[in-house]
């Protein structure tokens, strides 16, 4: 039946999709968590960089930067030649890590921010020092107050990575156009919308359990 | 030798002159009220002592040790070794809320290797003993009432065996049931020696248990004297009217 090869079909498809998912949150979180504490730290200079850095990722479609590290980068003057990032997969994955990274950063800082002043007062008059502060007693509590914030980031993510698409890689979107385009049938879309579907509540049951597991 | 001894303090936040030249002295287990209408520096002065706040300029000595010199700092590490005899006791109480109870009491010392896992354990339980919340050692800040919250966060701040402990108005935030259960835990810690500086507006509590009552007013003590002279019979007019009208 049409409908068993079409899943099977979409399930390479899907696993693509999770591999862009997994490899971008995998890696655009903790990179995120580092800029976050650049930020916070006293560097101007560095502040500035991560401001500039953060308008541009937050400033301009993420579908352009995937085409930027693809097709783009090659012909910055000079310095090109060595940008040539001949895996499609890695180029669309490096777009991705570098736009989520600047999102989970705004995340995180916002996550700080509401951290209470009296929390560092605490800390200080106890003699904690300021880099245990940090780590034991403002990032633990920065993460739970994030955690909505970084699930809903996730899901969004879940769903751009249909984006890579555009490269010609064959992820869930690609195989199911693939299949419209062959069968002129089109009810394969409610199919992948299913695949989402699935996927997306997985992540937010995960989600509530580690909000109820990190409740405080 | 006083155990905390402030000379000429003075602190602005921008236009603003907080403290305009403030000077205690503190005797060892000598427990010290301050009184004052909101905005006379009280607060302040109290963050000074606990390097909260910066000075512009006065000296300020801890336990014999000094914290700053006409304005001028030691370098941070230096900071931290004076203070260690000193523990303050926020408003707000200040525990940190994604640990247990336990875990609110034992962090600063496991951190600081002040003692064996074990040893801060047992310290831990004698601590909530003291303050008659032995039985809360697992559960998590915000399971606690205002007034056990309080009681938490002083016997967090005992387990530095301080010497000092300053209180910021530690019941203010407290609904007035509750505030009792706070003030009977001081009370007898003042018992205990302890050296203490408290910024309050409970006047029975600073008549009953203060050796020394101070009223600040605009940034400046404008008088100090024992809790019987200070309630019925102050020298300063502004005294006698704060006192007039806290008591009505």
């Amino acid at each position: 039946m049409d409908l068993i090869s079409w899943i099977s079909q979409m399930m390479t498809g899907c696993r693509l999709t999770v591999e862009l998912f997994l490899v971008t949150i995998i890696l655009s979180i903790p990179l995120g968590l580092i800029m976050t504490f650049l930020y916070t730290g006293k560097s101007k200079v560095i502040n500035k960089i991560l401001g500039v850095y953060i308008l541009v990722m937050r400033g301009t479609p993420l579908l352009l930067q995937i085409f930027f590290v693809y097709f783009g980068l090659p012909f910055i003057p000079k310095i090109g030649q060595y940008l040539v990032i001949s895996d499609r997969f890695t180029a669309g994955a490096i777009a991705f890590i570098l736009n989520y990274a600047a999102y989970f950063a705004e995340i995180f800082r916002g996550g700080i921010l509401s951290v209470d002043k009296g929390q560092y007062e605490a800390a200080k008059v106890l003699g904690i020092s300021d880099m245990q502060t940090k780590f034991k007693i403002v990032m633990p509590q920065m993460f739970r107050i994030s955690l909505p914030a970084v699930a809903n980031e996730t899901i969004i993510l879940l769903k751009d990575t249909a984006l890579i698409t555009t490269l010609g890689l064959s992820d869930l979107l690609k195989v199911t156009n693939n299949i419209v385009n062959r069968t002129t049938n089109v009810s394969a879309y409610a199919v992948a919308a299913a695949f989402y579907l699935i996927l997306s509540y997985l992540l937010s049951v995960l989600f509530k359990k580690l909000e109820k597991k990190f409740a405080f | 030798m006083y155990e905390i001894e402030a000379k000429n303090v003075k602190k602005s936040f921008g236009e603003l002159e907080v403290l305009k030249d403030v000077s205690l002295n503190v005797s060892k287990g000598e427990v010290v009220a301050i009184l004052g209408p909101s905005g006379s520096g009280k607060s302040t002065f109290l963050r000074c002592l606990i390097d909260l706040e910066t000075v512009d300029n006065g000296t300020i000595s801890i336990a014999g040790e000094q914290l700053c010199n006409e304005g001028k700092y030691p370098h941070n590490k230096e900071k931290t070794r004076i203070l260690s005899k000193a523990g303050m006791v926020f408003q707000h109480f200040n525990l940190f809320p994604h640990m247990t109870i336990k875990k609110n009491l034992m962090c600063a010392p496991m951190l600081n290797r002040q003692g064996s896992r074990t040893e801060l354990e047992d310290m831990a339980v004698e601590m909530l003993k003291k303050v008659g919340l032995e039985d809360k050692l697992d559960v998590m800040p915000s399971t606690l009432s205002g007034g056990q919250k309080q009681r938490v966060a002083i016997a967090r701040a005992l387990m530095r065996n301080p010497e000092i402990i300053l209180f910021d108005e530690p019941t203010s935030a407290l609904d007035p049931e509750l505030t009792g259960e706070v003030l009977n835990v001081i009370a007898d810690l003042a018992k205990e020696g302890i050296t203490m500086v408290i910024v309050t507006h409970e006047m029975g509590f600073a008549k009953e248990v203060a050796d020394k009552v101070v009223f600040m007013y605009e940034g400046v003590v404008l008088e100090e004297n024992t809790p019987e002279v200070i309630f019925n019979n102050p020298a300063n007019e502004r005294t006698r009217s704060f006192i007039q009208s806290v008591l009505k």
